[in-house]
């Protein structure tokens, strides 16, 4: 087994975690390697949106797996073959990319969240379904903050991609989880930085600032886009519109997962 | 004959002459009319006499490697053309032609040097002239290589103590003092664009409390849920890593 988990994480929401998410998911199936994309933000899940899953079809989700009501093989969803309309998401059509979507039910959340989740429960779900799919890349969006299920995703990621802000708040609380990320010796760590305006773009004084300040790698800066604000998660951006400047900057990220030992 | 004198001395040449001495130009100077478009000097041409304006203006050119005319200079009322060629004897650099109806007066290379030999007082009105333009142009081309050492090394503080010279400033030293008002206008933009980038510097600076940091890492990784975990990571990584 060497399929590799990536989770896709930032401090605070807004910061355009889950489209960064979904969209270097599909650029990696792109590439023609198998890539699950699992919904750990049970909380707030979205993620599902941008895949074009209607709520209506949602089956069964990873909180019918933690609860042992279901198979992490009967949550999978493959997006390859239900693209679910939107020109960048067609482009998927016969991609080996699956969808493991959090309820997006309020009692199955409440009920999660009472419960708490097992670290071995939803390892053993992560393995499995790397297995099971025989997946090469198993991208995690996390919920953001450093609650419990965001350490587990940490603690078992082999790389961990930070999505930041260039905003001060932001950053004060990517230093606590660069600090934990290290602490639990995630082997490949990454800053992306996104909603960069336009005095922090081909700067490469603004990247050694951050690199400076956190010890870690700027692997990508994307730009603040009202091109992507008007796309409104209706479809997954990079696809749709590859010569985008914001789609261009999230692929420099691609190969530093592709490479990843 | 009088407004031709006053104009002889309101050229930068002879500024320096006396009533007397002007005359003694004036009666060895040729007066020459030119329409539009008349040639006055050939790129080339041998060096055999100058040309003060008094009315109308030439335009100075030469041609580019295409072949194509490009006008160095204008040259205006009270303005001279040739007299340095004269004295150095070096082939015309450049042509002049008029660009409107021009009155001038055309002084040959002999009458120059026979007005030379006969009066001693034209000699020094001239050297007199020639000294006082070399004096300003030193004065102009020392002010500035000093702002120039100044902006290089980052002090502005000329642009504060000196006023911007006017452009318009309709002495003999009009073009040394337009130069250095362009100058100045460039060392004020160039203090402008750095200031503006020392500004946008500061904002790409970010600052963490690190007291803060540590107190929350401390207050994450202090709990026995973490301590469990990090063990769990642990063994997860060394499953993996064995295979």
């Amino acid at each position: 087994m060497t399929g590799k988990i990536v989770s896709i994480h930032s401090f605070r929401g807004g910061t355009g975690k889950s489209n960064a998410a979904s969209n270097l998911a599909a650029q990696v199936a792109l590439t023609g390697r198998r890539v699950g994309v699992v919904d750990t933000d049970i909380q707030s899940p979205g993620i599902h949106v941008l895949f074009g899953l209607d709520e209506q079809k949602m089956g069964k989700t990873l909180n019918d797996f933690l609860h042992g009501k279901a198979a992490i093989r009967e949550v999978g969803y493959p997006v390859g073959q239900n693209t679910g309309g939107g020109e960048g998401r067609d482009k998927l059509a016969g991609k080996e990319l699956y969808l493991f979507p959090s309820s997006i039910k309020g009692r199955e959340i409440s009920q999660i969240l009472k419960d708490g989740v097992d670290f071995n429960r939803l390892n053993e779900g992560l393995q499995t379904a790397i297995s099971e799919f025989n997946l090469d890349y198993l991208f995690i969006d996390t919920h953001p903050g450093l609650n419990e299920e965001t350490l587990l995703s940490i603690a078992t990621s082999d790389i961990l991609i930070i999505i930041l802000r260039p905003d001060n708040q932001d950053f004060q609380g990517t230093s606590v989880t660069v600090d934990i990320a290290r602490s639990l010796d995630v082997p490949n760590l990454f800053l992306a930085v996104n909603k960069a305006l336009p005095k922090h773009m081909n700067r490469p004084e603004f990247n050694k600032e951050i690199e400076r300040l956190f010890n870690a790698a700027v692997i990508s800066v994307m730009p603040l886009s009202f091109d992507m604000a008007e796309n409104a998660s209706q479809d997954l951006f990079s696809l749709r519109f590859p010569d985008h400047e914001w789609s261009k900057a999230l692929k420099d990220i691609v190969p530093y997962i592709l490479n990843a030992k | 004959m009088a407004d031709i004198l006053k104009k002889i001395r309101e050229t930068s040449f002879f500024k320096e002459l006396s009533d007397d001495a002007s005359s003694a130009v004036a009666a060895r100077a040729l007066a020459r009319r030119f329409r539009p478009g008349d040639a006055v000097m050939r790129k080339g041409d041998p060096a055999d006499s100058f040309f003060v304006v008094l009315d109308g203006h030439l335009k100075i050119v030469t041609t580019d490697a295409k072949g194509d005319e490009i006008i160095i200079n204008k040259v205006g009322p009270g303005e001279s053309v040739g007299e340095i060629a004269l004295m150095d004897e070096l082939p015309r650099s450049a042509g002049v032609v008029a660009l409107d109806d021009v009155d001038a007066l055309e002084l040959t290379k002999d009458a120059f040097f026979d007005l030379l030999d006969d009066r001693l007082d034209v000699s020094l009105g001239i050297l007199r002239g020639l000294s006082h333009r070399l004096r300003f142009s030193t004065k102009y081309i020392e002010t500035a290589i000093d702002w120039s050492q100044k902006t290089a090394e980052g002090d502005y503080s000329f642009l504060e103590q000196t006023q911007p010279l006017s452009a318009a400033a309709a002495s003999d030293d009009a073009k040394a003092a337009q130069l250095l008002s362009a100058f100045f206008s460039m060392a004020r933009k160039v203090k402008e664009r750095e200031d503006g980038l020392k500004q946008e510097l500061e904002r790409l600076t970010f600052e963490i409390d690190q007291e803060r940091r540590k107190k929350e890492f401390d207050q994450i990784t202090g709990t026995e849920f973490y301590a469990k975990l990090k063990e769990q990571a642990q063994e997860l990584r060394r499953k993996r890593a064995s295979g």
